[in-house]
């Protein structure tokens, strides 16, 4: 019985500050201490939040976004567990990436995006590389320290009994360092959605951040706040999906939770 | 075992040529507009290194972003040590942390801005909210993980719960507390960027985004170096620091991964 019900006061408990900074912001919009232009009242936002999200040109922003989002999260996954798995599968390769990754890693990825513009123009290319750029990291170090800490002799076996190098990476050694090169995954994903964001807020005709920027420029608080509730959302849903993901991938795996 | 002797700061020395050598040949190859060879780039190094105003613009970003980190690790740690000490405040703070996560900081800029005008409060009010999310969730994280019969035992020898939360959990927790503040630092340097390349009236993103406009590439790509070499160097003289504060303990990760 009280296992059943901590969950549920924990989520209560949980809601109390979201609703507080809520009541709170109504508090302040009604007593007009703000004025609307300044702070629109929460009413007035997700209204309008709710009536864009019957907009089709609103969902099309957002598609873009999203269509940016997902083809730099895939080739950041694709690179990453390959140059992560390279790393580890060879010490020639992994003295060569791994100074690399040192220098690379903590320079601010953002300060690239000019960069970007300059050689792969203000469309989509440059915004996506800019999404790779940032997501590829976590990816890479999480499937190095993955594979890197596979049991050896799990792969022994599976070359002794024959199985080819391939086959073994394919078979034993990617499955068993999944639930590490998944959690590099999430974090990309995450980093994904805020840095492509930031792309499009920076430079950009189309998708969400623009739509913010374009909001700011004229003045339109209720507009501004819209946007940023919905990468907010985007991001909560990407976590559960790829949570839901993660545990129908890892079922049987006793590290998963 | 990996960091002792020079063999790292050699080989991260030799990746650097490597990539400068590779930018050289690729550039002179391509033979872009928008791509110098990287001795061009490198060439206007010292001439923004050397010009007043542009030092004057680094040091006042440089300033925010301290001041930003400062106050974000000193309000975060309590809270992170706290939640992992007591699961209603976890509870309490966790739905509010997940909501707040996905949302880009620097983002908040223009709603900010309406707030608090284009000064460097708006400026270290974001770079304290990029910093604040990753140094509660390790900080947290690093509490949690406290040997439980320690606070018996000093509980038990009359130490009150403040005290207990600063003389045992605060120090055991300090190698999850300090690698939040590495994720920390990085993530100030990218949100004093961004928030200068989104409000662009000072500071390094300002440079950055004035020399684009005015297609002075040399000087966009100098730029670039210097914020790349910022972001390595605040890493490499944090590590260094770490090393010393908590020397007996296992370097968790020794590159730096999962900042934005």
């Amino acid at each position: 019985m009280k296992a059943l019900t901590a969950p549920l006061a924990a989520a209560l408990i949980g809601s109390v500050p979201i609703l507080l900074i809520i009541a709170l912001w109504q508090v302040i919009a009604m007593s007009g201490i703000a004025p609307p232009s300044l702070l629109p009242a929460p009413g007035t936002v997700f209204t309008r939040l709710l009536q864009q999200f019957g907009s089709l040109a609103y969902l099309d922003h957002a598609a873009t976004t999203l269509g940016r989002l997902f083809a730099g999260f895939a080739i950041a996954v694709v690179v990453g567990v390959t140059l992560g798995v390279a790393m580890t599968g060879s010490r020639w390769v992994g003295a060569a990436i791994t100074p690399l990754v040192r220098v690379l890693a903590p320079v601010p990825k953002i300060a690239l995006y000019p960069a970007f513009i300059l050689t792969l123009g203000f469309e989509d290319a440059s915004k996506i590389a800019l999404v790779v750029a940032d997501a590829v990291f976590p990816i890479l170090l999480a499937t190095s320290q993955g594979t890197a800490a596979v049991e050896p002799k799990l792969a022994w076996s599976a070359l002794a009994a024959g199985a080819s190098r391939l086959r073994c990476l394919l078979t034993v050694i990617l499955p068993a360092a999944l639930p590490s090169i998944l959690t590099g995954c999430r974090i990309a994903l995450v980093i994904s959605c805020i840095v492509v964001f930031l792309a499009e807020m920076i430079t950009s005709t189309d998708g969400l951040g623009h739509l913010l920027v374009r909001a700011a420029r004229n003045f339109q608080s209720v507009d501004m706040f819209v946007p940023l509730i919905t990468i907010s959302l985007l991001g909560l849903l990407l976590n559960a999906g790829f949570n839901a993901v993660r545990r129908r991938l890892l079922a049987g795996f006793p590290e998963a939770d | 075992m990996t960091r002792t002797g020079p063999a790292p700061a050699l080989a991260a020395a030799i990746a650097c040529a490597a990539l400068f050598v590779a930018w050289e040949i690729g550039a002179r190859l391509a033979r872009i507009d928008g791509l110098p060879p990287a001795s061009q780039a490198l060439a206007q190094v010292p001439a923004i290194l050397g010009d007043p105003e542009a030092l004057l613009n680094i040091g006042a970003s440089l300033r925010r972003m301290v001041v930003g980190f400062a106050l974000g690790v000193a309000v975060a740690v309590p809270v992170g040590l706290t939640m992992g000490r007591s699961r209603h405040v976890a509870a309490f703070f966790n739905p509010l942390l997940m909501v707040i996560y996905p949302v880009p900081k620097a983002a908040l800029m223009p709603v900010i801005m309406l707030w608090l005008g284009v000064g460097d409060a708006s400026k270290t009010l974001v770079i304290f909210l990029g910093v604040t999310l990753p140094v509660i969730y390790h900080s947290y994280q690093g509490s949690r993980a406290v040997e439980q019969k320690m606070l018996w035992s000093a509980a038990a020898m009359g130490m009150t719960a403040p005290a207990r939360l600063v003389r045992i959990v605060l120090p055991a927790a300090l190698p999850d507390i300090l690698a939040g503040c590495r994720v920390g630092l990085v993530l100030a340097l990218i949100t004093m960027v961004t928030s200068e390349m989104i409000a662009r009236q000072t500071g390094v993103g300002n440079i950055l985004f004035n020399s684009l406009d005015m297609a002075q590439y040399d000087t966009v790509y100098a730029t670039i170096i210097i914020i790349g070499a910022l972001g390595f160097a605040l890493d490499a003289a944090f590590e260094w620091l770490r090393g010393r504060l908590v020397a007996w303990a296992e370097p968790a990760h020794p590159i730096l991964a999962g900042t934005t």
